[in-house]
């Protein structure tokens, strides 16, 4: 591979990064006056120019490193810096490709809301933590974006706070992600106490120190220090947990059908390039570190996790909702990849997956904006996120329904879409890696490809229940087409769901360009066979899927009971918030409040007493003040004032008085003399 | 015999007949007189001590100074009364109390 020349590009990739950050500083300092958000769509678009020259700069060379050292503990000094590496560029490129669109689309879609330049803000902090993080170099860097990440998406989720939901919902985001940035920490404890180094480069190269290190008598060796090898594990454990909470994995994925709290907008960002592709990104990054169990508890949470949110996609009624489980699915089939070794097709089904999940969200944002429109236009009360209140609005529609029914066809994993190469090059992979795997791991694949199947029902149905099938009102028909700033955005992101854009061959998803960039070391044997079998048969399925759900919700054929136990367990969402709510929530709050009453009456208890002694102390030190001390005083003024007052009779003015008086104590004084000498 | 006892009788009378006239009189006058009544008496008395010192007649020549010394004082007292008066247009002591806090 040729080293590129230049030694700027990490400067070009800092700007890139950091662009973002300074649009949101710019707009938190202009406040309410960046309504217009001009200052985040120029400061996204220069980062989209950025970041296109670095990856083209880096894409297909030996990766660029800059670093700069940040500070020194004892003798250790720390770098912070750039690894611009094919995986990272990729991100780089595609976190602002698929935000400048949902800038755009957000100034017709949150316009005249009353917190817009709020939202201006935290869009360009989301952007800027998620494109640090693909770029840092180190995995205490990465820790701090991750944090940032999970932070920026607390505000967005939470944008509007009045909204009791909302603030749940944003809660809920940021505790569940907690748990998950415990196990990241740990696992970086972990690797700093083996390695000594948090450097991504040094640790994860083919070369570096992970690979180095071997596993020998029961201990985890490496450059010199050793540890259990059952720390190996743990680490590959702990990371895995950070990137479950971060990618919504189960059993961590509660926080993201949520999540929907927020605006539309803000939903497809954290779906698509941002929040929950940091996770995966992750996984990717720190590949080499994952040991086998590691791998296989990867691979089972990815394909169980596929296959739930499927199922639980089924049955929501709530458009954001089916969208919401589709994109936890989509992301348990990443994970599973990663797991079954191919990270490359992940992190492909990751950028797919960017471009037309972003898609599906806008779209179904373009829909619930209209309806809104809709219901203030007459007056109407319908639920504008319901797809029971929707149907048929294809006709009044068409452009909103092209874009979404492509994206559709790119999510269920039809040909001529990038979902098809990337999907299938990951049932690809998984086959190939099934094909050796001892006992009932040899499953995993065909659960993959049944969660491919439900991906095509619940999709089919979401664009048949919305576009196709016969209205629910009359009403509807009076629906427009959204304005050319919320369609421009969907339309280029519909041509990035397309296959040309990552392949020129539609159908051999080998030859994709993106999965050429960073196949990895290690790959099972390719069954060629699988290479034609799995595209048709994938598609096959997916069609027959979509022929089930037109009949069953375009032709109104539907034979399911609504009561049956399965239709109620996929509504519910397998009844697992109400499990975490009996399991960890109630005890969690009960704990809580007995921690409040005894923090109430005990601690507290305990300092009022205190300080009603001293008011006691103190009531009785005034006392004595007030009644000893300065009575005491008062006494002797008293006294003087009052002798004072009788003395001052005497004084009359009158000379013959005063005579008087001197002659009656000099006759008592002569009188007293004689007394005593007589 | 006229003894010393009946010299000091008649002096304490008229010292007492002073005392009354300078304690009870209105008139800043006959204050004056009860003054002199008072001198008199004193006078009287050094007079009347002064047989026990028939080499210096020291009681006589005190009586002597006495006098002259209460002449004098009248002349003042005199001359104070009369600008009190000038000052106050009355010589009733009961009615100037300016020694009297306001």
């Amino acid at each position: 591979m040729p080293q590129p020349s230049v030694t700027y590009l990490p400067f070009v990739a800092l700007a890139a990064v950091l662009l973002p950050f300074a649009g949101s500083l710019l707009s938190a300092i202009a406040g309410r006056r960046s309504q217009s958000g001009a200052i985040a769509i120029t400061a996204i678009a220069g980062s989209l120019l950025t970041a296109a020259y670095v990856f083209a700069q880096v894409w297909g060379n030996a990766p660029v490193h800059g670093q700069w050292q940040w500070f020194v503990i004892g003798e250790t000094p720390f770098h912070v810096g750039l690894l611009l590496d094919n995986q990272s560029v990729l991100m780089l490129l595609l976190v602002p490709l698929i935000a400048l669109p949902v800038h755009l689309y957000s100034v017709a879609y949150m316009k005249g809301d009353p917190g817009i330049h709020r939202y201006w803000m935290y869009l360009g902090l989301f952007c800027f933590a998620m494109m640090a993080l693909v770029v840092a170099d180190n995995l205490f860097l990465l820790y701090v974006c991750w944090e940032l990440v999970g932070f920026a998406s607390y505000l967005l989720i939470g944008f509007w706070f009045t909204r009791d939901t909302a603030v749940q919902a944003n809660k809920k985001a940021f505790i569940v992600n907690r748990i998950g940035d415990i196990g990241l920490l740990i696992g970086i404890a972990i690797l700093y106490a083996q390695f000594g180094t948090l450097d991504i480069r040094t640790l994860f190269d083919p070369h570096g120190l992970v690979a180095a290190s071997v596993v020998a008598d029961g201990q985890w060796i490496a450059s010199g220090r050793s540890m259990p090898a059952i720390w190996l594990t743990l680490s590959g454990l702990a990371f895995l947990l950070g990137a479950i909470a971060k990618s919504a994995q189960f059993p961590l994925h509660v926080w993201l059908p949520d999540a929907m709290e927020g605006p539309t907008a803000v939903s497809s960002l954290i779906h698509a390039a941002t929040m929950v592709a940091a996770g995966v990104f992750l996984l990717a990054r720190i590949f080499p570190l994952f040991n086998g169990t590691a791998l296989m508890v990867m691979a089972c949470i990815g394909v169980f996790t596929a296959c739930m949110a499927a199922y639980f996609a089924l049955t929501q009624y709530d458009i954001k909702k089916i969208l919401a489980f589709s994109t936890i699915s989509q992301l348990g089939f990443m994970v599973a990849g990663i797991g079954m070794g191919a990270y490359h097709a992940a992190l492909f089904h990751l950028a797919t997956h960017a471009f037309f999940k972003c898609l599906l969200f806008l779209a179904a944002g373009a829909v619930i904006h209209e309806m809104q429109h809709l219901n203030k236009q007459y007056g109407l009360e319908i639920d504008p996120q319901d797809i029971r209140g929707m149907g048929g609005l294809r006709r009044q529609m068409p452009l909103t329904f092209t874009v979404m029914a492509i994206a559709a066809l790119a999510l269920g994993g039809f040909p001529l879409t990038g979902g098809f190469l990337s999907k299938d090059a990951l049932l690809v992979h998984a086959l190939e890696w099934g094909a050796i795997q001892p006992g009932l791991l040899r499953l995993l694949p065909y659960f993959l490809f049944a969660a491919a199947g439900l991906t095509a029902f619940y999709i089919a149905r979401l664009i048949f229940k919305v576009f196709v099938a016969p209205p629910a009102i009359d009403r509807l028909t009076q629906i427009h087409e959204v304005g050319k700033w919320m369609l421009v955005p969907m339309l280029f992101l519909a041509a990035c769901s397309l296959f040309l854009v990552f392949s020129l061959h539609p159908f051999d998803v080998g030859r994709a360009w993106l999965t050429q960039g960073m196949v990895p070391d290690t790959l099972p044997p390719t069954l060629p066979a699988a290479h034609t079998l799995v595209p048709v048969t994938a598609t096959l399925i997916a069609l027959l899927m979509a022929w089930l759900a037109w009949k069953w919700y375009v032709k109104g054929a539907y034979p399911l009971r609504t009561t049956g136990l399965l239709y109620k367990l996929s509504l519910n969402q397998g009844y697992l918030d109400k499990l975490y709510d009996l399991a960890v929530i109630s005890p969690v709050l009960r704990l809580s409040h007995v921690l409040r009453e005894a923090d109430r009456y005990l601690v507290d208890g305990t300092i009022d007493g205190l300080g009603r002694l001293g008011r006691l102390l103190a009531a009785l030190a005034g006392w004595m003040d007030q009644y000893v001390v300065d009575g005491t005083v008062r006494l002797i003024g008293k006294i003087a004032y009052g002798l004072g007052n009788v003395l001052r009779r005497t004084q009359t003015g009158r000379v013959q008085y005063y005579l008087f008086t001197m002659f009656f104590i000099v006759l008592i004084v002569l009188l007293y003399q004689m007394i005593i000498h007589a | 015999m006229i003894t010393l006892t009946h010299f000091l009788v008649v002096s304490a009378c008229i010292f007492a007949a002073g005392m009354y006239a300078v304690l009870a009189r209105r008139n800043a006058i006959m204050v004056l007189v009860g003054i002199e009544l008072i001198i008199n008496a004193a006078i009287l008395n050094l007079v009347a001590f002064g047989r026990y010192d028939s080499t210096h007649y020291g009681g006589q020549v005190f009586a002597v100074f006495a006098i002259v010394l209460a002449a004098a004082g009248v002349a003042v007292a005199l001359a104070i009364i009369l600008n009190v008066y000038q000052h106050y247009k009355t010589i009733n002591p009961e009615d100037i109390r300016d020694l009297k806090e306001k």
